[in-house]
């Protein structure tokens, strides 16, 4: 049973993310599949049409062990590590199999240690575990390859679940998905309005959240969401700050930003909205979504630094931001190497940047304050 | 014991080679530098001067220039922690001729590599990003499936190993790679010639495997593997030429010489030590340092085995057969299960009594390697190789754990 209008409450996003293990769970006992996956690359739309609920695993600050990091090695991003903590405790092991795609060597890394447990440790019980080896350069051979990928994700789903993917249930699928996009994008208008109608944090929730549920919930409450955004007050205008660097799996840093008197008005990473710019088409079968996900948009990890520069400082102009700030986790190598040619293209468009690299897993509260305020000092004598 | 011969060979021929590339570039020809695990043997055979970036790298390193070449990229706000090694060669463009190793670097209008990890490809962004300089990448598709016993199955049976759809993606890349290179260079593609470099990397690959069979089956064994090393790695920045089939024929036969005369490293040979992992370039006396006081000898480093096993690739096809060379190169060495199943197979081929794994921040999943070998019966000392480790930079330390781990489990 849906909790009726519960989405209305920025809160209810919140606890959707903290408590998305819970619900799969209870989904699982009641007999729905559910198909965890690891990276930005898995179309969720497959493994609904699949019959099964998708479930996008997240790093959870605390969670970790020595033994994964062990298992992964010393240079591995500890938002994977944390997954592999979770998945070692034995958190997911309802899981009706995992999925794992390319979209970094950290997701790779752990796809070859989660194939390499389920061959010699049997007894920790890892669910099923496929790899998504979807790439990304604009080549026609890379869609080719992309296309008998994810054709071959279709089947080993439908051997998980039982249910073929056929043309009704995936038109079904897409459509749920693309409902959801077009939801989002209505959200990130919010976001990005003068007076904000959504704060980023809540916009990190609501992202978070509809990787974790079935596309027809996650489309109810984002109505509920819009509508009470929509006719409630504007959030206070703020300065705007758009983020680049690591992808950001929980919370802290934004409420570290956010509670400094900032507003986080965009992200040019996948676990906010660089998600949207997936455009799987309405008629699509398994070869157009292959080719939508090859062609999102740019990731550090996956694209060259151009066009990554480019597309962050396109969007940050779009989103009137104040300043980018690149936050940059220690062993997320690709986006330090974007970052001076970001900060030149931002500039040039009138924007400055400021920089957290080398960072933990959750920044220091004092530190994300102190970069800011240094920002802050710099653009009023700009000014 | 002296050098062994045909490394100082090799290694004098890697000079003159440099000039002759330094003298084409400078009359007018195009230059290429390649990642070393992208297929250069299409260069070779449309007849493009070609250099290796790591090759390149490793000479800078030794005239101690690449903390300064590095500077140039930090100075713009590169990363100084990320991609190093990959680095060098861009950075060493802006050296001043007068410490420029070699006459320096000529400037490439071609660089190629492939997309491996998150940023391998990002260092060659930089290069296109200088006029007149274009950038080919390479996708890196990965290990989707683990086939037992790899190392039987690439010298012929390549398409079971790597599968169709790896093969099909790297084909179609070296199809456009070389329509790249004949629009660029006005030079085309003869397939004939192409067949008849494969089949030179093919014979230098045979030489490599006698020679890895020969000193696995000696005891005691008869060279350094710190003279191995340049003796297979030189020639290997030339595969596909005559030149390279004779210096790996040399080696062999200089091998074999030795072999046959019985000849030993170490006479009072009683331990047997494998080293896993990128070569100690920092420190390479380490590989003899426990003869006199232990009888330990290090016989095996990867580069002489991944020569003989790694590269043979047969078939009437040279392009597929060249994608099957490079669609899963790395799974080779660090994908487990392939790589660790390996290991413990040259292990035991070798008689070695213990390991030493070097295990490098950037190879994915290698406890397994270290597992495989210890479920195996073979104890394994491992090194870890990032800052957290002093062991792996600060040679007394290194050497103490070795010592530590002859004396008490391979005692």
């Amino acid at each position: 049973m849906l909790d009726t209008g519960a989405g209305s409450d920025p809160t209810w996003w919140r606890d959707a993310v903290d408590g998305r293990r819970d619900r799969a769970r209870e989904r699982a006992a009641g007999g729905v599949p559910v198909v965890g996956y690891v990276g930005a690359d898995v179309p969720g739309e497959l493994v609904e049409a699949a019959g099964a609920c998708p479930v996008r695993l997240s790093g959870i600050p605390g969670r970790t062990s020595a033994e994964a990091d062990r298992l992964l090695g010393a240079a591995v991003d500890p938002a994977v590590s944390s997954v592999l903590a979770q998945l070692l405790d034995g958190d997911w092991r309802f899981l009706t199999g995992l999925v794992v795609s390319r979209d970094s060597q950290a997701s790779l890394a752990l796809f070859y240690v989660l194939r390499e447990l389920r061959r010699l440790e049997p007894g920790l019980q890892l669910p099923p575990v496929h790899l998504l080896d979807l790439l990304h350069l604009p080549r026609a051979s890379t869609t080719r390859y992309d296309a008998a990928r994810v054709a071959q994700l279709a089947e080993v789903l439908a051997g998980w679940t039982g249910t073929a993917v056929t043309g009704d249930g995936l038109a079904r699928a897409v459509a749920g998905a693309r409902r959801v996009r077009s939801l989002l994008r209505d959200a990130q208008r919010l976001r990005r309005a003068d007076r904000p109608g959504l704060s980023g944090t809540t916009a990190l929730h609501v992202h978070g959240a509809v990787t974790a549920m079935p596309g027809a919930e996650a489309a109810e409450r984002l109505g509920e969401l819009l509508a009470a955004a929509a006719a409630g007050p504007a959030l206070p205008a703020r300065p705007r700050l758009f983020l680049t660097g690591s992808a950001q799996d929980h919370d802290r840093l934004y409420v570290a930003v956010e509670d400094e008197g900032w507003h986080v008005v965009g992200e040019d990473h996948d676990r906010g909205d660089l998600a949207l710019t997936v455009d799987v088409p309405g008629w699509a079968g398994t070869d157009e979504i292959a080719r939508a996900y090859q062609h999102r948009g740019p990731a550090a990890a996956t694209s060259s630094i151009r066009a990554h520069a480019e597309w962050t400082a396109a969007e940050a102009a779009a989103c009137r931001a104040d300043l980018l700030l690149a936050v940059v986790r220690e062993h997320d190598e690709a986006p330090a190497w974007d970052l001076p040619v970001q900060r030149e293209r931002a500039a040039a468009l009138g924007i400055g940047t400021a920089a957290l690299l080398r960072q933990p897993y959750v920044s220091r509260t004092s530190d994300v304050r102190a970069v800011l305020a240094t920002a802050s000092a710099a653009t009023r004598e700009s000014a | 014991m002296s050098r062994l011969a045909s490394a100082t060979a090799a290694t004098a021929h890697q000079k003159q080679w440099f000039r002759s590339i330094q003298e084409r570039v400078a009359a007018g020809e195009p230059l290429a530098l390649v990642n070393a695990d992208a297929p250069q043997e299409v260069l070779k055979a449309m007849d493009i001067p070609y250099v290796v970036n790591q090759w390149w790298a490793s000479v800078v390193s030794a005239k101690r220039q690449a903390d300064a070449s590095l500077q140039v990229l930090r100075d713009r706000g590169f990363p100084d922690h990320s991609r190093q090694y990959d680095a060098i060669s861009l950075g060493s463009t802006s050296l001043p001729p007068e410490t420029a190793p070699w006459g320096g670097l000529p400037e490439p209008s071609i660089v190629i590599a492939e997309t491996s990890g998150d940023a391998a490809r990002k260092v060659f962004d930089l290069w296109a990003e200088r006029p007149g300089v274009d950038f080919f990448p390479f996708e890196r598709s990965s290990a989707v499936t683990a086939p037992a016993r790899w190392w039987e199955l690439v010298p012929h049976r390549w398409e079971e190993a790597y599968g169709s759809e790896r093969l099909d993606l790297m084909v179609a890349e070296i199809e456009e790679l070389v329509s790249f290179l004949e629009e660029r260079t006005g030079r085309t593609l003869d397939v004939g010639r192409l067949r008849r470099v494969m089949d030179l990397v093919n014979e230098q690959a045979e030489w490599n495997r006698r020679t890895r069979d020969l000193l696995a089956a000696t005891r005691p064994t008869p060279v350094a593997v710190n003279d191995t090393i340049p003796g297979v790695m030189v020639p290997q920045w030339h595969r596909g030429t005559e030149w390279a089939v004779d210096a790996a024929r040399r080696l062999y036969e200089e091998v074999a010489e030795l072999a046959s005369s019985g000849a030993a490293l170490c006479p009072d040979e009683r331990v047997r030590l494998m080293w896993i992992g990128r070569g100690l370039w920092f420190d390479l006396d380490l590989y003899r340092r426990f003869q006199e006081s232990h009888g330990a000898v290090f016989v095996w480093s990867m580069y002489l085995a991944i020569a003989a096993d790694g590269y043979p690739r047969h078939g009437d096809d040279p392009v597929r057969a060249l994608a099957a060379r490079f669609a899963g190169f790395t799974d080779q060495l660090y994908t487990p299960p392939w790589s660790g199943e390996w290991y413990v197979k040259e292990a035991r081929a070798h008689g070695v009594d213990g390991v030493v794994h070097l295990v490098a921040d950037d190879v994915p999943a290698s406890s397994f390697t270290t597992r495989a070998l210890e479920d195996a019966g073979i104890p394994v000392l491992e090194i870890r190789a990032d800052n957290a480790d002093p062991r792996a930079s600060d040679p007394d330390a290194l050497t103490a754990a070795i010592t530590g781990f002859i004396d008490g489990r391979l005692s």
